[in-house]
């Protein structure tokens, strides 16, 4: 059963007298452990597609299925628990906290819980990605890979079944970008599914697969 | 982590965001302190004012006059009259006293003046030179103004409309309102006062409550069949006074409850700046799974801290002024610990949590229900 699956999918919106469509029929599935990229020009689609699947946006037609379940009709209350139990989020410019220290960055996502185990769970995930003597550190302490391993680390606090990617890459240099593709090879390997939009032509050395989008409309 | 921040995790992140720009949230915090101040230490400062005066007002609360029932057509009080009446204020002192007027000379000093005729002044009065002796059978008392004016001494002898009186004692200074001030006049023994009956019964209780009591008591008995004597409680005097300080007060608080909600504006206005930097921050909230109500109590729990912080040091300030105050005016510091004043420092306080709790709520609910797909947009 694929993690997220979605069956025409189709978004339009009026911009001035013109109607945009941003997607057009999108059908797309993605398995457990996959590390899929959706390339594309700029203003292609890729992002409005990513936040569909993230729950983020609604789509205009079509389905959308979350580990089995139609997630297309949920409220805005429900989409938001949706995303918080399966879906995390790693973006381009990282989106760290700046006021807060490292583990609680990674603890935020959990944070409203009151759950003890937190804590300790985001330390270990900060150890794991090589973090582990930069717990307390706020992110103007880090390094760019450093902030994006936090954002990873983040991503994944609430064990997440898909982690959605936007430009993981997009700013980092070639040496660090390789380190958190890796990453998220790994984090594949355990079994969660990662999607990321990307320009970056290394992101194809580590993915399982690419599909293309050019004017709302998946190619490959 | 704190165990304050485990059990209510979101105000780790609110704290940490006050924090974040501490020159601007010190200013929003300043203009909740200012507002504090302005509503407490003028309500302090009123209740200061109102203590004073009543002060000054000494015990008038406690004392009734009993006049002839004028639009009745009675004219004097008898001897009946003042024998009912102390009866009815059977644990008051009772005074009955003529008055007229009359001429004094002293020397070459001639001057027409109040003159009393009271059998038992030194029941109400006191001297400041001489004794005031009881009862008064001969002689004369001399109010101190017209002592002073006269340069009259104990000893000396006074003319009353021709008659001459030793002057027994002059009488203390009154400080304040009473119901028999004879300041400015000569107290005789009755007898050596023109007319029958007596012009009005001062009544001296032990205090205000006894007083109203016993005007009761009096318009029952007197006035029971007819309408025989007309009382004068002083205490009616003295609540109109404290009617007028309590507008004074409350228009003073209201003056400073404007600067509270100027200070309102203030964090309003950091409150939205906040929001509007923070645009992709709350978005990544939002991404997270945090519920908008979530956002919500994030950017209120801000407003709340700068109003609390504001508060608390305003409240703390309005102390210190409470006492500098109470000390010049009053001599008392400790005046700032009434009942009363702890009112206002509550009210200003609380004052200040619902403003920024009401300055919080538009800028929080704006980020609240922004789009993440908008905020997120780089």
């Amino acid at each position: 059963m694929p993690v997220i699956e979605t069956r025409g999918l189709t978004k339009t919106y009026e911009s001035g007298p013109e109607t945009v469509h941003a997607l057009v029929d999108v059908d797309f599935a993605v398995e457990a452990g996959e590390f899929v990229s959706i390339v594309g020009p700029s203003g292609s689609g890729k992002t409005t597609l990513l936040n569909m699947l993230g729950l983020l946006d609604e789509p205009t037609e079509g389905r959308l299925s979350i580990a089995g379940r139609d997630a297309t009709a949920l409220d805005e209350r429900e989409r938001t628990q949706t995303r918080k139990r399966f879906v995390g989020f790693v973006f381009q410019q990282f989106f760290l906290i700046p006021t807060l220290t490292a583990r609680e960055n990674v603890e935020i996502p959990r944070l409203l819980d009151r759950d003890g185990e937190t804590p300790e769970r985001a330390a270990d995930l900060l150890r794991k990605f090589g973090l582990g003597n930069r717990l307390d550190h706020r992110p103007s302490e880090l390094s760019g890979g450093q902030k994006q391993r936090v954002a990873i680390a983040r991503s994944l606090v609430n064990e997440p079944r898909l982690v959605l990617a936007d430009e993981p890459t997009g700013n980092l240099d070639r040496e660090t970008s390789s380190d958190i593709l890796a990453e998220f090879r790994r984090i594949c390997d355990e079994g969660v599914a990662v999607i990321a939009v990307t320009h970056d032509e290394l992101v194809e050395e580590y993915v399982d697969r690419t599909v293309e989008i050019v004017d709302g409309e998946l190619t490959r | 982590m704190n165990p304050i921040y485990e059990r209510v995790p979101w105000l780790l992140i609110a704290r940490r965001n006050v924090a974040r720009t501490p020159v601007r949230s010190a200013l929003a915090a300043l203009g909740i302190v200012i507002g504090v101040l302005a509503i407490a230490s003028l309500g302090v400062f009123g209740a200061t004012l109102q203590f004073s005066v009543t002060q000054n007002l000494g015990n008038i609360g406690n004392d009734l006059t009993v006049s002839p029932a004028t639009s009745q057509g009675v004219q004097s009080l008898t001897d009946r009259d003042v024998r009912d009446v102390e009866r009815a204020a059977a644990s008051d002192v009772v005074v009955p006293v003529k008055q007229d007027r009359g001429v004094v000379s002293y020397g070459r000093e001639r001057s027409i003046v109040p003159v009393y005729g009271i059998e038992r002044p030194g029941e109400l009065l006191a001297a400041s030179d001489g004794r005031i002796p009881t009862p008064l059978r001969s002689g004369a008392l001399v109010g101190s103004g017209l002592a002073d004016r006269l340069d009259v001494h104990a000893g000396n002898s006074v003319t009353v409309d021709g008659k001459t009186y030793r002057v027994k004692a002059v009488l203390a200074q009154q400080s304040g309102i009473t119901a028999l001030n004879p300041g400015g006049g000569v107290v005789l023994p009755p007898a050596a006062v023109a007319g029958s009956g007596y012009d009005q019964i001062v009544v001296r209780a032990a205090d205000a409550r006894a007083a109203n009591a016993s005007a009761m008591a009096i318009r029952d008995r007197l006035n029971a069949r007819q309408e025989r004597v007309t009382v004068f409680e002083y205490a009616s005097l003295s609540e109109q006074i404290g009617s007028v300080f309590d507008v004074v007060n409350t228009f003073l608080v209201g003056i400073g409850a404007i600067s509270l909600v100027v200070a309102g504006v203030s964090i309003l206005n950091v409150m939205l700046m906040s929001a509007v930097e923070r645009r992709q921050e709350i978005g990544v909230l939002r991404a997270v799974g945090y519920q908008k109500r979530d956002v919500l109590v994030i950017m209120l729990a801000e407003a709340v801290l700068l109003g609390i912080a504001g508060g608390v040091a305003g409240v703390l300030l309005s102390v210190a002024a409470g006492l500098v105050i109470n000390q010049v005016v009053l001599g008392d510091p400790l005046f700032t610990f009434a009942p009363r004043n702890l009112g206002y420092f509550a009210a200003a306080f609380a004052f200040a949590f619902v403003t920024s709790l009401a300055s919080g709520l538009y800028p929080a609910w704006k980020a609240a229900n922004r789009n993440p797909v908008e905020a997120l947009r780089s």
